[in-house]
Parts: structure tokens; C-alpha cells; sequence
């Protein structure tokens, strides 16, 4: 009896065993197979509630923030008097009864009735206590300010989805979740789980930009489009020691609170999409070759007395005829028969070099969407007339933050630099996710050449010089104008009515506070660079240095002077408090 | 030096009971609280308290259980013996009167169920009990049970009418339990391999025309592949699976599981087991089997202790009786066998288990405790008594 009594147990125990072998196997061999098809089957993936991270300019203002605007859902499987439901809720939301009747019929347990409507919208309807309805907390993207620095914010769509701009390129940092929810479903498809999961926050930006700058910018800008009647226009400024974008602005523009209003073309970001040929502000790359190569120095004299010169059976013309030039005198002047003489003493490998040592013929790497390369041709398919065209700024297509990161470089003293506009991503909590140190890339050019080509780019702003109109009272500046002729599309050819002008420069030459480029596309009545957007840059140089408190250079002592005697003076007045 | 004196309640055996039991409690809370939204309607919300609704109804059939095993547990073994026969009697009867219009209640088109205001009564469940007890006293009462075929044929004949019974409701998984137990305990009593081999031959046929019945096979091919048909036929043993892995080593948490979310079915009865692994794991699923089998080897000393062999009979038996239950549940969670219907003993959502699971407990503790015996072992309380007595001792003569 006890034998048998003993079996039993031993069957038991081994029983036992088994069981726990097969639980070993279902739950720990198999557990990551069946845990996946767990969580397929268990979450639902759902677009609905994201908190986008704020966007703050450098000084911490905000340019984009979210609204609370709920939007409203229904189960229409539940709702029970679809015309009743219609009459009430399509009265309220000023909708389409019909179109809310059909929406109720089918088979699907969820379907919007209205997006993003007003809390008191919402709250009317919640009064209503209508079954099978419900609300979810939903935010709208408002970008307070406006059309300000729309190009670089950029906008969403309605299910807050960044489509352009910053709000695109730092869509995975602005969204947490990349965008989705993931709710708790179950085996019937009902959400089962209503509140605060809906919600996912996203990560704060910091941009490089300063509102202030950018105002400013777009203050000017308006204005010479306005004046020169142009169809387009561009300004971007820049640190030239951290590659850090200042303010950036175009024309024509959009409000990124109703970009569907505005057309594709207002809402590209020329700065970094558009190429346009250069012209003379592209002679700073023949100038550079010619100095670090040893071609010649600023004082190395070429024969301009012409007026024109014929390259690859190609005449290359100047305004006028200016006679014998220095190097430096051709940037002065802006001599297109000087450039294209140095060019020809350079010959075209190294003409090349420096072009693409600049980084034309390649992405900046700006932090923004959509940016061109640029179009620089290979020597090997140069034709005869390429080097002549390329001294000047032709045959080459570039976007105006190529010709800015170019002088950016020279104003730094040499240095390859990387645009960028996003400085920092901050985490809810309040961490610092990511900071874009503007590190300084490796040197490109000898300190004794930007020396010489910051001589050369004063005298442009000087009296003789091409752009007198930029030069600031108190201030020194550097710079370079450009007008190029657009090519006619029925022609094929140069126009003769349609210009680019622009002008890029920094200020101060020593040290400066940043580097700007101004480019007007197709100005009315006047189109020379130096006329153009020279002004353009001067008005905006003017602000922006009162702005950051940049004291005139020529005055730089009275200015310290009168600083320290009035700390001297509070000083003293705390001392007679404080007996 | 030898102890003395009467074995007191199995406390460890009454631990088991209690710990198992609030498992259940919470497994059950975590199972049902969402169920009346679930099962009703997704998005809106329903009236306040909705939670605990299953959750009280367990609670207060956990009330009766204790209070009925507090009976049980006051039954003296001769008493227990006397109510034997009436109770198989009354077993047969209420298993009969399911059948009775009005009476029985159908769900999904199983007659299983009696009316019993306010709630209703399984008697399938009764009737293992019964069985075990009438087993106990007839094997102890019956002189020799290994020479005769006719002492042999008389359980036999009264568990073929009990199965018959439960298999017209149908409740295979009842019959099936009821079958095992008293094979297993005729063979422990010693019946003639002969015989019961004999007995086998003769229900293997049998059994083929029942396998044959529709559901059953989809059943058994179910078992056998059921990731042919996960959607279908083999949805619930999928989602068993599913479940179960999920868990991992250390589960999702408690009440965080998902699969509740109508994703498997009976998940608060039958496939509860399968829930405990989601949420609490492996670590929570060892724990639960190492009670059982705990459970196992205190009922086997306290069988082993019997004073007499009907004492002996009735707690191998109704030890076994919960045992086997939780071996063949936490077999069909996992796949090893078919689905059968039959809970987890003192976890499932489900009243008249657990009752009858708290009336066996109530009779092996009774059994635990009922002899006084010669203790061989030094048990380390005793000698944590003594010790305390020598030392209070101690203490008074410095004292003087």
C-alpha cells in the first residue's frame, strides 16, 4: 500500500516538473516572441495629443508655443439619434449636418468630429453630455510672433506634424514618442484608457537667432522690398566665430499659423534653397587663390585700361574703363577685367581649389531643411570661357548662405565654420539633451591673407569703393557687392531688366559682431549691388550694433571714459550711503 | 528527551490555504475590475464602484467558504464517516436536479449550474467531494478489496453513474477529474492491477464516441497545433500563451496585465493562471506552483499520520482532489493538455470550487491536529520553548 502511495506522490511531483519545464519554456525561453506579439496586439499606435516642445530664441523668448484646443471624437457606433446628434453638435460647431450624419454611419468606433475648436466651443458641447462622444486634449501649434523668422520656424500640420523648417528638422527632439501614442487597447479595439497617457511632451529648442536681430532684419527688409519693388530678397546674419545663425529672412513670406494660405513659393527658405549666380561678391575667391598661392599681392598691378577682355572668344566687360588696378583696387571696384586677368594668371586647378576650399559645390550641413548644394562645375568640363566667368562670380550657382559662410571665413580670421540655428534641445525636465557648440573647424586660410583681404574689403565700403552706402558712421566695415544678370527663361540669355543684387559684409572688420548677407532679387529702377543692398546692410548693421550696445569704434575711449566715471560716481555715492 | 502531546493544526498546510487564497483574492480584483467596462461599453465610463462589483461577490463567497470549512473543520472523523453515504446521495441528487426546468440554469449550453438565490451552485464540484468521502469510508469499511471483483465493481459502478451524469450536463473536465480520483484512490487502496487494467480496456472505447463530438476534437486539434487558428478555434490557448510570456521573469506588475482586456477569455476563471503569469511572472508563478506543492506534502503527513484508514483514504484523497485540479488547470493554461473547463483550486473566480476546496481544507486541517501522538521529531519550536523555559527558570532561582 505504501509503495503504491509512493507512486503516486513520485507521478505528482514529476507532474509538477513537467508543468514548471513548460513554464520555463512559454515564459522565459519564448518570452521575447510572445511578448512582441503582446504588444502588437495590445497597443493601439495613435496620433493624437502632442506637446510639442517650445522653440525660444537665443535669449529664451518664446516663437513657438502650443495652445490648448481640444478636439472632439465620437464612438458612432454609440451614438443613438444620429440627426438629433447632427442638429445639436453641427449647430454649435457651425458644421455641415449632412456631412456629420454620414460621418456617424460605418463601421469604425472612431471618427473626429472637430479639430483643435475653441475651450468655450468645447465646453458648450460638453454641456451638452451627449453618449459615445468624447474630447481629447489637443494643442495647436501659434507662433506668437507672427510672420517673424518664419522661414527657420517653419510649421506643422494638423496632427502636429513638423513639415518644415526647424520644426522639421528637430521634429524627434520637439516630439517625444517620435509623435505616437501608444494606448492601452483592448481585444475589441476600444481605448480602454482615457487622460494623461494621451499626452506626450516634447523637448524645448534654444535657437541661435536673437528676436531682436531678427526684427530688425525683417524691419529692413520689408522696407527695401518695398522701395525696390523686388520679387524677392534674402538676409542672413551670422556669428562668424560659432557658424551661429543671428536672424534669417526672406521675401516673400508667410504666417506659419496659416501656412496652407500662402503659396509654396512664400514658404521656401531662399536662403538655403534658391541659387543664384554670385557675381562679384565671388571675387573673393579669386582674391584668396591669388594671395595664398602667391600670384600676386594687393599691390600687384593689371591692366585694366581696356574695359573689357576677351575670354574663350567671350567678351567680359567692366562699367567702365578704370585703367591700371592694384589687386586691391579690383575688389575696390569691383573690375571684372582685373578678376578675370587674375584668374588667368591662376589657370583653373587652382581657381578650383579655392571654390570648393570655400565650400561651394557643397551643403553648409545647416540644421534646416531642404538646403542645395549649389551647382560648381568640374575643371573638366570647363569650357574656354569658364574661368573668365568663374573670376566673376558666373558659370557657378550658389545659395547666399554659401557666399556668407565664405566671408564668415574671412572674418574670423580663417577658420571653416558650420551654420547652425539650433544652439540647444532642453528636456522637459529641464536637461540638457543637446547643445551645437559652434566649434571652430580647421584653418582653410593664412592670417596674413585674411589680413590682406580684409584691407581690400574695407576699401570697398570707402569712398572709391563700390559700396559707400554701407559704410556706418563710427564703424569700420568689409564687404563686397554682387549684381549679376538672371537669365531670361524665354531667351535663354542674359537679361537685360533682371538683376540680383546683393552685398555681404561684416562689421566691426576687427573682431566683428557678425557677418550679413543681403540679396535683392529683380529691384526696380536701380539694380547695382553697392546701390541696392548696400543701404539695406548699413540700415541693419546700424540697429543691430546700437542693439547689442557695440560702441562706435572712433569713440571708443569717451565711451569707456564716461562708463567708468559713472561706476566711479556710484561708487562714491554708496560710500556717503553707507557713512 | 521526547515531547508528548497532540499534534496541533497543520499551520503550515493552513497557510497555504490563506496564501493561495489571497492570491486568488488578488488575481481576481486584477482579472474583473475593468471587466464591466470591457465587456460592455469601450469609451463611455459606468457608474461609480464598477471595480469591485466581481470582487465583492468572490469576497463574500470567500465569507460562506470560510465559515463552511469552520463546519468541516468541526466534524469529528466519525461524524465525517456517518454523513458520508447521505452526502453521496445528496451529491447525486442536486447533479440531477440541473437537469429539472427552472431549477438548473444553462450557460453557455452547459447545464451546470443550480439556481441558488442569490447566486447559483455547481454540484459537479460537490460531487468530487462526495466522492471522495464515500470512497474513504467504503475502502476503510470493505474487507478485502483484492480478492473481489464485485468490492471492486461498486465505486467503480457509482463513479461511472457520477461521470454519466456530469458528461449528459456536459462537464467532461468534471467527469474527467472525478475519473482520476478514484482510479488514483482504488489503486493506492489496492485494487488488483487486473482489475483496473481490466477497467481501462473497457473505457477506452468508450471514450472514442465522446472524443468524437465536435467541439471536443476542435478541441483536442486545437491542443495540438493551436497556432494553426490563433484568430479562431485556438484564439484562447494563443492568448494563454501570450500571456504567460509577456509575464517573463518578473511580469509586468501587478494589475498592469493586458491580456484582461477581453483578450482572453475565462481569464478570471480557468485561465486565471495565466493572468498570475502575466503580472507577476515566472518569480510569482513559482511561488504559486511551490505552494501547491507544498500543500501536496503537508496533505501527505498529514495522511501519513492517520489514525485510521478512513482518515487516511479521505485525506490522500482530498488532498489529491486539489492537487490533480491544479495540475491539470495549470496543464491546459500552458497547452499541455485540452481545455477542459476546470478552475484553479482556491485562486479561479468561481464560488462553488472554492467552497468545496475550503470544506476539504476544513477536513485536512481537522485531520492534521485530531491524534495524539508520540513526537519523534524535536521540532525547533519545541526546543525554542524549552529553551525560554530553562532560561525563565534560571532567572527565578537567581531572583531568590
Amino acid at each position: 500500500m505504501n509503495k503504491r502511495a509512493l507512486f503516486v506522490k513520485t507521478t505528482i511531483f514529476v507532474l509538477f516538473f513537467l508543468v514548471l519545464l513548460r513554464l520555463v519554456d512559454l515564459m522565459l525561453i519564448k518570452h521575447a516572441k510572445l511578448s512582441r506579439i503582446a504588444r502588437v496586439q495590445q497597443t493601439k499606435e495613435q496620433e493624437v495629443l502632442v506637446r510639442r516642445g517650445i522653440i525660444y530664441d537665443r535669449k529664451g523668448r518664446e516663437l513657438a508655443v502650443n495652445l490648448e484646443r481640444p478636439s472632439l471624437y465620437c464612438d458612432p457606433k454609440l451614438i443613438e439619434e444620429p440627426g438629433e446628434f447632427a442638429q445639436k453638435v453641427g449647430g454649435i460647431l457651425k458644421l455641415d449636418k449632412r456631412r456629420l450624419v454620414k460621418l456617424l454611419k460605418g463601421e469604425r468606433r472612431f471618427a473626429w468630429i472637430a479639430r483643435k475648436v475653441s475651450p468655450e466651443v468645447a465646453s458648450r458641447i460638453q454641456s451638452l453630455r451627449i453618449e459615445g462622444m468624447g474630447m481629447l486634449p489637443d494643442t495647436k501649434r501659434f507662433y506668437p510672433k507672427g510672420k517673424l523668422a518664419a522661414h527657420l520656424l517653419g510649421f506643422v500640420d494638423i496632427d502636429n506634424k513638423g513639415l518644415e523648417g526647424v520644426e522639421r528638422t528637430y521634429e524627434d527632439f520637439l516630439i517625444a514618442d517620435g509623435g505616437r501614442v501608444y494606448i492601452t487597447r483592448d481585444a475589441k479595439g476600444n481605448i480602454l484608457y482615457r487622460g494623461g497617457n494621451f499626452e506626450s511632451s516634447g523637448n524645448s529648442i534654444v535657437l541661435t537667432i536673437d528676436e531682436g536681430l531678427q526684427a530688425i532684419v525683417e524691419e529692413e527688409i520689408d522696407r527695401a522690398v518695398r522701395q525696390w519693388q523686388a520679387s524677392a530678397a534674402t538676409v542672413i546674419m551670422m556669428d562668424p566665430f560659432t557658424g551661429e545663425i543671428l536672424a534669417l529672412a526672406n521675401r516673400p513670406t508667410f504666417d506659419p499659423n496659416r501656412p496652407g494660405r500662402y503659396r509654396a513659393s512664400s514658404r521656401r527658405n531662399r536662403a538655403i534653397t534658391d541659387l543664384y549666380e554670385p557675381g562679384s561678391t565671388f571675387k573673393l575667391v579669386t582674391a584668396t587663390a591669388a594671395l595664398e598661392e602667391g600670384v600676386a599681392t594687393l599691390n600687384t598691378r593689371f591692366d585694366c585700361s581696356d574695359g573689357y577682355i576677351e575670354v574663350g572668344g567671350k567678351r567680359i566687360r567692366d562699367s567702365h574703363k578704370h585703367g591700371i588696378l592694384t589687386l586691391k583696387e579690383i575688389i575696390e571696384k569691383s573690375s571684372n577685367v582685373g578678376a578675370v586677368k587674375v584668374a588667368l594668371k591662376l589657370g583653373p586647378g587652382r581657381l578650383y581649389k579655392y571654390v570648393k576650399l570655400y565650400g561651394f559645390g557643397e551643403k553648409t550641413g545647416i540644421d534646416l531643411i531642404g538646403e542645395s548644394p549649389g551647382i560648381v562645375k568640374d575643371p573638366s568640363q570647363w569650357s574656354a570661357t569658364t574661368i573668365g566667368a568663374m573670376a566673376i562670380g558666373y558659370e557657378v550657382m550658389v545659395t547666399p548662405l554659401q557666399v556668407l559662410r565664405a566671408y564668415a571665413v574671412v572674418a574670423n580670421g580663417g577658420y571653416e565654420i558650420r551654420p547652425h540655428v539650433v544652439s540647444k534641445v532642453i528636456s522637459p525636465e529641464g536637461l540638457l539633451l543637446k547643445k551645437n557648440r559652434g566649434a571652430r573647424g580647421r584653418r582653410i586660410i593664412s592670417e596674413r591673407t585674411v589680413r590682406q583681404l580684409k584691407v581690400a574689403l574695407r576699401a570697398v565700403v570707402s569712398e572709391d569703393g563700390t559700396a559707400p552706402k554701407a559704410s556706418i558712421p563710427g564703424n569700420t566695415v568689409a564687404g563686397k557687392t554682387g549684381t549679376t544678370r538672371l537669365v531670361d527663361k524665354r531667351t535663354g540669355r542674359y537679361s537685360y531688366r533682371d538683376f540680383v543684387s546683393s552685398f555681404v559684409g561684416m562689421v566691426p572688420v576687427e573682431n566683428p559682431l557678425f557677418v550679413m548677407i543681403v540679396v535683392i532679387w529683380r529691384p526696380e529702377r536701380m539694380y547695382y549691388g553697392g546701390e541696392v543692398a548696400a543701404p539695406v546692410f548699413r540700415a541693419i548693421a546700424e540697429k543691430a550694433l546700437a542693439y547689442r550696445f557695440i560702441p562706435r569704434e572712433d569713440r571708443l575711449k569717451d565711451t569707456f571714459l564716461y562708463v567708468s566715471s559713472d561706476e566711479n560716481i556710484m561708487l562714491k555715492r554708496m560710500a556717503v550711503a553707507e557713512k | 528527551m521526547e515531547l508528548h502531546r497532540e499534534y496541533r493544526i497543520d499551520r503550515l498546510l493552513l497557510f497555504t490555504v490563506i496564501a493561495l487564497t489571497v492570491v486568488g483574492v488578488l488575481m481576481v480584483y486584477s482579472s474583473t475590475a475593468l471587466m464591466p467596462i470591457a465587456s460592455g461599453r469601450g469609451v463611455a465610463s459606468s457608474r461609480e464602484g464598477y471595480q469591485f462589483v466581481y470582487l465583492k461577490k468572490h469576497l463574500l463567497t470567500l465569507l460562506v467558504s470560510v465559515f463552511v470549512m469552520f463546519v468541516f473543520y468541526r466534524l469529528s472523523p466519525d461524524n465525517l464517516r456517518r454523513l458520508s453515504y447521505p452526502m453521496l446521495i445528496i451529491a447525486i441528487l442536486l447533479l440531477l436536479a440541473v437537469f429539472i426546468p427552472g431549477l438548473g440554469l444553462k450557460i453557455n449550453g452547459a447545464r451546470r449550474w443550480l439556481r441558488l438565490w442569490p447566486s447559483t451552485f455547481q454540484p459537479g464540484e460537490f460531487a468530487k467531494f462526495a466522492m471522495v468521502l464515500f470512497l474513504s469510508r467504503y475502502l476503510s469499511e470493505t474487507e478485502d478489496i483484492r480478492a473481489k471483483l464485485k468490492t471492486f465493481m461498486i465505486p467503480v459502478g457509482i463513479m461511472f453513474l457520477i461521470q454519466g451524469i456530469l458528461l449528459m450536463q456536459p462537464d467532461f473536465g468534471g467527469a474527467f477529474t472525478v475519473g482520476i480520483l478514484t482510479m488514483a484512490i482504488l489503486y493506492i487502496a489496492g485494487s488488483p492491477i487486473k482489475y483496473l487494467a481490466m477497467l481501462f480496456a473497457f473505457i477506452t472505447p468508450l471514450l472514442v464516441p465522446l472524443l468524437m463530438e465536435p467541439y471536443r476534437l476542435r478541441r483536442i486539434m486545437v491542443f495540438l497545433d493551436p497556432w494553426k487558428d490563433p484568430y479562431g478555434s485556438g484564439f484562447q490557448l494563443v492568448q494563454s500563451f501570450v500571456a504567460l510570456g509577456s509575464g517573463g521573469l518578473f511580469g509586468v506588475g501587478l494589475g498592469s496585465g493586458r491580456q484582461k482586456l477581453n483578450f482572453l477569455p475565462e481569464i478570471n476563471t480557468d485561465f486565471i493562471f495565466s493572468l498570475i503569469g502575466e503580472e507577476l511572472g515566472f518569480a510569482g508563478v513559482l511561488v504559486v506552483i511551490t505552494l501547491f506543492v507544498l500543500f501536496f506534502i503537508r496533505g501527505n503527513v498529514i495522511s501519513k499520520r492517520a489514525r485510521s484508514n478512513f482518515s487516511f483514504y479521505l485525506s490522500t484523497g482530498l488532498v489529491l482532489m486539489v492537487t490533480v485540479q491544479a495540475i491539470i488547470n495549470i496543464s491546459v493554461v500552458t497547452g499541455l493538455v485540452p481545455t477542459k473547463g476546470l478552475p484553479l483550486p482556491f485562486i479561479s473566480y468561481g464560488g462553488s470550487a472554492l467552497l468545496v476546496n475550503y470544506m476539504a481544507a476544513g477536513v485536512l486541517l481537522r485531520l492534521s491536529r485530531s491524534e495524539p501522538e508520540r513526537m519523534s521529531i524535536v521540532t525547533r519550536e519545541g526546543l525554542v520553548r524549552k529553551r525560554a523555559r530553562l532560561k525563565a527558570r534560571m532567572l527565578r532561582r537567581k531572583i531568590r
